[in-house]
């Protein structure tokens, strides 16, 4: 929602992402403190942003599926997984480049994404959920088998990725190739948003007889959101193996799909702003209530009860968005700016329906 | 043979207690309980507590902790699920991933992450019996047996028969016209939700005599929803065959398979069920159409 | 005896205003009593406010985001503004609703079983005890088909299951939504006459609340006229069926023709809103 008194007097206004100055101005700031963010910054800040990164890339992902086109994935961490070992399995037999690897995760996801999409049409809602949920079990059982088969037990090493000369490493160069990256998937999911098959996929999302009674071919687009979000997931894998360094099953965990659902639900779903929002507050809540523990430096017994602690913290959290504030972080966003765009003349909000 | 036989038969009973769990909320609510495997886990430590307050008293802490498991659900659905009403489902579901999340974290930092067996602080034994055959199984194992069966036909006769549990039928299908009928629906709801807190308290001690205790159970829960899937979510008498299914495979990929591979073995038995038949063997097919 | 207008009405709205979504205004001032062992007819066409003041009655505007912001509800004397449905219905004010009656995966014996009547103190002496079998003998056509799973029921059988079980829960009052609501004119005629028996026999006060003006009538003792959220006409049921109005556009039988809705002819003073 914007003020009063603020028209588009053209189509090229209408179709311009960045809209008015204040929003120029603001993304120029916002694009200056990342670039000189290393130079002051510790590298441990510049890990948490990078991390913050990778992770939104993820965020993005699953709320194209989910946010956007209304299908409901429990299976996130599956394609990440798909991807990671694509990147793992390339590796292993000698095609180091990621310039190989990352094409090759987007195109495994995407395969996998039309393997899942399809028997996916016939189900809805719950039913979705638990089959995606069943299919990151079987993701994960092959990874398994595969992670037995090739490499140690333990998992997969994964070289710094290498362009000729050039090798990505160090912190700050993970910073700028992962804070990028994150860049590119805002920029296509806010586009994705945009196109026809955004418009087909969120009028598939709000009403499915609806959508279809316009002409809109559901099953088709339903796939195509499955093919997008996880050739995009993919690729997240496949660089969440690149920064780590190494690839192993116990990483991506039926906890590591609920971290990306609570990303997006925390930060609201269906705004790519607000799967940025999320997965900046998921991938830091941890490091804050590790400070906070470090503030409070307890005896050396508390320490054993930081893990189960930061993860009831997570539960918390999560439960109390869901259950008072369903919009998200970027609900609290929109209500702020509203508050501010429209004092001192403020009006108690309508509810909306249901 | 017999032996593959009797270890599906005592498998599928523990997953029946389970998914019986699942098919109460489900059928009341509409929402599928994903911390019921943790709600499971959350018994075999109520066991323990119980058993730690007053040791070699088997028959007061199983019935003390079974009490303890059903007051919790009660109250679980009193706080968390019941503000959730008029909630997309789906949010609702993600609730309870929450709440074993957090229950979870709560036993952990209760009783740590140590495997306890409560089977000695009860001074109970379990002893193997070598059935007609050549099977052996344990004496837990022919309780969970006895347990899954008796708390079926229980069940059955309650919702058939008694008018509380035709109310709780009733107020599962449409919840407004229960409350025109004077059906306090989410007292009855609450109901459900601790009928399901029992059912999992009765396979998690059972499962923490029979093999071990350790906060890391809920696993199980995941398997039992395929059993529930694979029966059909809306329907109690659906969930026995569906156990004998999953169960059944799950021996069978143990025995000529790999560990891995019946670890998933369930989930494919619930990708295949979505495929061929996604409301299961004894749902409706409507159901599919409400979610 | 004492006079009418000494009994305490067994059921009274005075000036229940609700609003919608805290904007849109539904009903506005609307006051209307039902005395004991009479049947009161509220009628209207679609969209008059008439189920919004059954839900404003029966505790349902919640699940709506509306509201009750002004008036109030007297049940037996006694303000029950906004208790929740299933305490009013234990008190004895019962609900036929709409649609979505009768609960279709339970048989019909079932269904006679799923509810629960109120507790001793609230079932006075102005409530009649009905047993089972009362209720077959009312509805033979239900003791039929008990052991049927209530899905299978006809329109018309739905309906008597629905007003059999509202007389198991004990009802003082009876509200009724659209009786005749996609039924046969001889179907609506069985059960208006049913409605009346009620009455006669048991004492029910009922509410009815209908679109169907000519059936709803033929029983009734009393009737108000409902338009845009408002009582706009009550009358003992003769002074109604006598009235031009209520001739021409509740029940067909006016002499103007070409005009088929009071929207055409009538038209309000409109308050002028400046904020």
């Amino acid at each position: 929602m914007r003020g009063g008194g603020y028209f588009k007097t053209t189509y090229a206004a209408d179709l311009a992402l960045v809209d008015t100055r204040l929003r120029r101005r603001a993304l120029a700031a916002l694009v200056f403190l990342l670039l000189v963010l290393p130079r002051v910054a510790s590298p441990f800040i510049l890990d948490l942003v990078a991390q913050t990164a990778l992770a939104a890339v993820g965020a993005l992902a699953l709320n194209v599926l989910t946010g956007l086109a209304g299908q409901i994935s429990l299976g996130h961490a599956g394609f990440i997984a798909a991807g990671a070992f694509t990147t793992g399995l390339l590796v292993e037999n000698g095609l180091r480049s990621p310039l190989i690897a990352l094409p090759a995760a987007a195109v495994v996801g995407a395969a996998l994404g039309i393997v899942v999409g399809i028997p996916a049409l016939r189900l809805k809602g719950l039913y979705l959920a638990l089959g995606t949920l069943a299919l990151h079990h079987v993701v994960l059982y092959a990874c398994a088998e595969f992670q037995n088969h090739w490499g140690a037990n333990t998992g997969v090493s994964v070289p710094p990725p290498a362009l000729g000369p050039w090798v990505l490493k160090g912190v700050v160069a993970w910073y700028y190739a992962l804070t990028l990256a994150a860049a590119l998937t805002l920029a296509l999911s806010v586009n994705l948003r945009r196109s026809r098959a955004g418009r087909a996929w969120m009028a598939i999302r709000d009403r499915e007889i609806a959508a279809e009674s316009v002409g809109i071919d559901v099953a088709r687009y339903k796939v195509l959101a499955f093919v997008w979000s996880s050739a995009i997931t993919a690729v997240a894998g496949a660089l969440f193996a690149y920064h780590r360094a190494f690839v192993s099953v116990e990483a991506f965990g039926f906890f590591l799909a609920v971290e990306y659902i609570a990303m997006i639900i925390i930060g609201g779903l269906g705004s790519a702003l607000g799967a940025v929002l999320g997965a900046a507050f998921v991938t830091l809540l941890p490091h804050v209530l590790d400070a906070m523990v470090a503030g409070l430096r307890l005896a050396g017994g508390a320490a054993y009860y930081l893990f189960p602690l930061k993860f009831g913290a997570f539960g918390l959290l999560m439960a109390v968005f869901l259950l008072f504030e369903p919009q998200g972080l970027v609900g609290i966003w929109r209500r702020v700016r509203n508050w501010f765009a429209l004092w001192p003349l403020r009006y108690r909000p309508l509810r909306s329906a249901s | 043979m017999t032996q593959v036989l009797a270890t599906t038969v005592v498998v599928a009973s523990l997953y029946a207690l389970l998914a019986a769990g699942y098919v109460l909320v489900y059928r009341a609510t509409r929402v599928l309980n994903l911390a019921q495997g943790d709600m499971m886990t959350l018994g075999g430590y109520f066991l323990f507590l119980v058993a730690t307050a007053a040791p070699g008293e088997p028959a007061r802490a199983i019935a003390g902790a079974a009490a303890l498991s059903a007051l919790a659900g009660f109250l679980i659905y009193r706080l968390l699920m019941r503000p959730m009403a008029g909630h997309p489902i789906f949010a609702a579901v993600l609730v309870t991933v929450t709440l074993g999340i957090l229950l979870r974290a709560a036993i952990v930092l209760v009783y740590t992450d140590r495997i306890r067996h409560p089977l000695g602080l009860l001074g109970l034994a379990n002893p193997a019996r070598p059935l007609i055959g050549g099977a052996v199984v344990s004496t837990f194992d022919l309780f969970t047996v006895g347990a899954a069966a008796a708390l079926f036909a229980a069940l059955f006769l309650f919702l058939r028969f008694s008018p509380l549990g035709i109310q709780m039928r009733a107020a599962g299908e449409k919840p407004l016209l229960a409350s025109q009928r004077g059906i306090n629906f989410h007292l009855v709801f609450a109901l459900s939700w601790a009928l399901a807190g029992f059912a999992g308290a009765l396979a998690g001690i059972l499962y923490a005599n029979n093999v071990r205790l350790d906060p890391s159970l809920g696993v199980l829960g995941l398997k039992a929803f395929a059993v529930a899937l694979v029966g059909g979510l809306d329907s109690l008498g659906g969930v026995v065959p569906g156990a004998l299914i999953v169960a059944l495979v799950e021996v069978l990929s143990v025995r000529y398979g790999d560990p891995l591979l019946a670890d998933v073995s369930p989930f494919l038995c619930l990708l295949a069920m979505l495929l061929v038949r996604p409301w299961g063997l004894y749902g409706t097919k409507e159901e599919l159409e409400r979610v | 005896m004492t006079s009418f207008f000494e009994l305490t009405p067994s059921l009274e709205l005075e000036n229940l205003e609700v609003v919608y979504h805290h904007v849109a205004t539904a009903i506005q001032g609307v006051s209307l009593r039902v005395m004991p062992g009479s049947i009161v007819t509220l009628l209207g066409t679609n969209g008059a406010g008439k189920t919004t003041t059954l839900r404003a009655i029966s505790g349902f505007l919640g699940a709506d985001n509306a509201q009750i912001v002004g008036g109030r509800v007297l049940f037996l004397g006694q303000p029950v503004t906004g208790r929740r449905p299933h305490e009013l219905v234990r008190r004895g004010l019962v609900l036929v609703p709409e649609r979505d009656k009768v609960f279709e995966t339970l048989t019909v014996q079932e269904n006679l079983r799923a509810l629960v009547p109120g507790w001793r103190a609230w079932r006075g002496a102005d409530r009649p005890r009905i047993r089972l079998d009362q209720v077959f003998e009312y509805f033979p056509l239900l003791a039929d088909r008990r052991r049927q799973l209530a899905g299978y029921l006809s329109g018309g059988e739905r309906q008597m299951l629905a007003l059999a079980t509202a007389l198991l829960c004990r009802p003082a009052v009876l509200l009724v939504d659209e009786l005749s609501l996609g039924l046969a004119p001889a179907v609506i005629e069985r059960l208006m006459i049913l409605v009346a028996r009620l009455r006669d026999e048991l004492g029910l006060a009922v509410l009815l609340v209908e679109q169907n003006a000519g059936a709803a009538l033929a029983v009734a003792d009393y009737g108000y006229v409902m338009e845009h959220g408002r009582i706009v006409y009550d009358g003992p049921r003769d002074r109604l069926l006598a009235h031009a109005d209520v001739r021409e556009f509740y029940l067909g039988v006016g002499h103007r023709a070409g005009r088929k809705s009071y929207t055409d002819v009538k038209q309000y003073r409109r308050r002028r809103r400046w904020f």
